[in-house]
């Protein structure tokens, strides 16, 4: 990814997946600067995972298309440099593994302090924050399982920075550091939950538009 | 046929057979296996070597398709103000700071106009106004409403819009704050702003107060002065509609251009043929806003001619009244206090019926005998302008008896005022006669009246407010329905009296909405004057068809029954046929 210009503006990525019965997940990307200004703003077409993949991807399948398949996608599309990625959504953290910037998790405030489970836990949707579960899809069928779900590792506890409240990827523990770098003078007034509303709002319209 | 009781089992192809043998069994009907004794019959079979077929099931990885948008690099969010400084002395007061999470979350949203998608994203990607404003360190000087920063939002992306809150909302802040984005974002650079002279002195101090940093000139002096101000880069000037008229050769200017046009008290071009309407027309433009409590003065015309200006032929005076309010909604703001403002002060009417005075009553029985002889002697040739002409003598006598000067009105008038002075409170009176406010200003003199209206200087008329206002020796202000009904805020009154009827009820809101506004201190009470058994009582039969006209075309109620003046009703006020011939409706 380069700028434009070749050089990088101070930028921060906001990433989601939404979920449309019957149309399938549309991913959404939005970059801002710094004052909430959007950059570029990417979206895919619907994807859809088949039957077979429901059932042998299982609980994996979540981080695998939001992750990395969707995500990792559209934040590669992206000409511009971001300094981090921020996502309502557990599963989506995925995309680290093939990403270079630290990847948050973005919390609602509400949520009270405890370690959120794996990101592909199919117990997920009861355990995890609550932020954007809302807009996954459901799967087609119950998925039963009495291990743990091959996932990129714990998210550790959350962690506040400014107004926000955070998780990162339990295998990336230093992006917590990097994340605080980046968002040491922004974390006071910028609502990082914020844009994803946009971001829906966006996927709805061009969903429409489209018709 | 294996025989019953032999179990194979075949495993794989490299484990040649497994044979197990058991004692034959009977199956019952039940299903239960009986041992039934006897030898066991072994048969061994030579299994051929099975090769299983298999199915692949390809996963594969999703097609994903993608869609970039790129955004132009100075948009509302991201700009430091490009603007000169405040001017010098210019007071800025400050709202307190928003909280660290704004209550409300108000978002852009992209006109129905808007066709292409990436111009429609454009608006949805915008952080919410609330955002922009904290972050770009905007002074207010009073914290807006959840619902300005809804009217913010609806002007700022529109190139046609209609602002048309109820009076008292703040129609000035949300015009104001929408411009001075824009501004700030340097999506525009010029703007216009008309309205009646009277208003401009308030203008100038609203802008004072809501965008301090923004220079304003106010486009006045001699014609000399007026064409060097046309050309100035000032970004907003400021005009009134009289004005127009007498420069409408600078206005037409080739290189004269305006990013933005406002119309205060837009009603003002209802008329499409009007000059007022043909000028404002006629200056080079790209967007279009009115503002205006009453977009439906008197007939659905009175929108299309506004529309002249927004969107020409968007509306046309043959569509229906619903057919008009659906195509104009997407244009249309209107939003009024009880919606919005449920915190505010009611509003509580009172409908002072009155029974004239022996005087009066003789006075009235006399002139509307004559005049409907009159009327009836001219047959087909009587026009409107005769129905008129008597209406208002009847009401004239209404108010006062020229001969004695009885009034039954002023009466119940003084007994009210009495009771507004003694609780230390004021009052506005409005009339649509100078001469019925002089009168009262004689009759009244014990409370300290105060005129406001046409026979007062413009140069004395803010400071009559003033006075009024800070004076606790003047407690009423006698206010003509022509001059005191637009653009003033006296909201430290209470009292609110309607010593005559206006010919349509949204002047007779405008009037009311002086008092009832933002800032407003306690309930407001109106007293509406109507003489019983007059053409007043007729006329105010009238006014509540209008509200449903205007009912009609701004919700989705449907009207109880017909709206509207006809021809026929305005003569039928003196039970008199109406005449073949065209005729316009009731001013």
């Amino acid at each position: 990814m380069r700028s434009r210009d070749g050089q990088s503006p101070p930028a921060l990525g906001f990433l989601t997946v939404v979920g449309h019965e019957p149309l399938g997940l549309f991913g959404g990307y939005l970059v801002l600067n710094h004052n909430g200004r959007p950059l570029e703003f990417h979206c895919t077409t619907p994807v859809k995972p088949n039957r077979a993949q429901e059932i042998l991807y299982g609980p994996t399948l979540e981080p695998f298309l939001y992750g990395e398949q969707i995500g990792r996608a559209l934040v590669e599309k992206s000409s511009v440099d971001v300094q981090l990625i921020c996502t309502d959504l557990a599963a989506v953290l995925a995309v680290r593994e093939h990403v270079s910037q630290p990847v948050a998790l973005v919390l609602p405030p509400e949520v009270e302090e405890r370690p959120c489970p794996p990101p592909g836990a199919t117990a997920s949707r009861n355990s995890l924050p609550e932020s954007g579960l809302e807009a996954r899809p459901t799967p087609a069928t119950p998925a039963f399982r009495i291990d743990a779900a091959h996932v990129h590792g714990i998210l550790p506890a959350p962690f506040s920075l400014g107004r926000n409240r955070l998780a990162i990827a339990a295998d990336h523990a230093d992006d917590r550091q990097r994340l605080a770098g980046v968002l040491e003078s922004l974390a006071g007034h910028f609502d990082l939950s914020e844009p994803f509303a946009r971001i829906r709002g966006a996927i709805d319209e061009a969903r429409r538009g489209a018709r | 046929m294996i025989p019953l009781g032999t179990i194979l089992f075949v495993r794989a192809p490299d484990v040649t057979r497994i044979e197990h043998s058991f004692p034959p069994v009977e199956t019952r009907a039940h299903g239960a296996n009986v041992l039934a004794g006897g030898p066991i019959e072994v048969v061994s079979i030579a299994p051929a070597p099975l090769r299983p077929g298999v199915v692949s099931v390809p996963l594969g990885k999703p097609a994903i398709k993608i869609f970039g948008y790129l955004f132009p690099q100075s948009t509302l969010a991201d700009r430091a103000p490009a603007l000169p400084a405040a001017p010098l002395g210019a007071k800025v007061r400050r709202a307190p700071p928003p909280a660290a999470t704004p209550a409300t979350c108000t978002r852009l949203k992209p006109p129905g106009d808007v066709i292409k998608l990436a111009d429609r994203l454009f608006y949805v990607l915008q952080p919410p106004l609330e955002t922009v404003v904290a972050g770009q360190a905007l002074d207010f000087p009073f914290h807006p409403f959840p619902y300005q920063f809804e009217g913010i939002a609806f002007l700022y992306p529109r190139y046609a819009a209609i602002l048309a809150d109820e009076m008292g909302l703040g129609k000035s802040m949300q015009a104001i704050t929408a411009v001075r984005l824009l501004l700030h974002a340097g999506e525009i650079r010029t703007v216009l702003l008309v309205c009646p002279k009277p208003l401009i002195t308030n203008w100038r101090r609203e802008f004072q107060l809501w965008a301090p940093e923004l220079p304003v000139v106010v486009i006045e002096g001699e014609q000399t002065k007026r064409l060097w101000q046309w050309k100035t880069d000032c970004p907003v000037k400021l005009a009134n509609y009289e004005l127009l008229q007498r420069d409408r050769d600078a206005l037409v200017e080739p290189g004269l251009h305006f990013d933005l046009v406002v119309l205060d008290e837009s009603q003002r071009i209802k008329n499409r043929d009007c000059a007022t309407s043909q000028i404002v027309r006629s200056i080079s433009r790209s967007r279009n806003w009115a503002l205006t409590g009453t977009p439906v003065e008197n007939s659905p015309d009175d929108l299309v001619g506004i529309f002249e200006f927004l969107s020409p032929g968007h509306l046309s005076t043959t569509m229906k009244p619903r057919r008009m309010g659906q195509l104009a909604s997407d244009y249309v703001l209107r939003r009024t206090k009880d919606r919005v403002l449920t915190e505010l002060p009611p509003k509580m009417f009172r409908d002072a019926d009155v029974t004239l005075t022996s005087e009066q009553r003789e006075t009235y029985r006399l002139a509307e005998d004559e005049g409907v002889l009159r009327l009836t002697e001219l047959g087909e040739g009587a026009t409107i302008q005769h129905v008129f002409e008597l209406v208002l003598r009847l009401k004239q006598i209404c108010n006062f008896d020229p001969a004695t000067g009885a009034s039954a009105k002023l009466e119940r008038l003084e007994a009210d005022l009495e009771e507004v002075a003694a609780s230390g409170r004021k009052a506005l009176v409005f009339s649509q006669w100078v001469g019925t406010l002089d009168k009262l200003r004689r009759r009244l003199a014990r409370f300290g009246p105060l005129a406001y209206h046409g026979g007062v200087a413009s140069r004395r008329r803010d400071e009559v407010l003033r006075e009024f206002k800070e004076s606790s020796e003047r407690r009423v202000l006698l206010i003509s329905y022509g001059a005191g009904s637009v653009g003033l805020n006296l909201q430290f009154a209470q009292y609110v009296f309607l010593f005559d009827r206006w010919w349509n009820p949204a002047v007779e809101d405008q009037a009311i909405n002086r008092v009832h506004r933002i800032g407003t201190a306690g309930p407001v009470t109106v007293t509406r004057f109507l003489a019983l058994g007059t053409i007043e009582e007729r006329i105010n039969q009238i006014l509540e068809e209008k509200r449903e006209l205007f009912d009609t075309i701004f919700s989705d109620v449907e009207p109880h029954r017909h709206a509207g003046l006809t021809r026929n009703e305005i003569f039928g006020l003196f039970r008199l046929k109406c005449p073949s011939g065209p005729l316009d409706l009731a001013a």
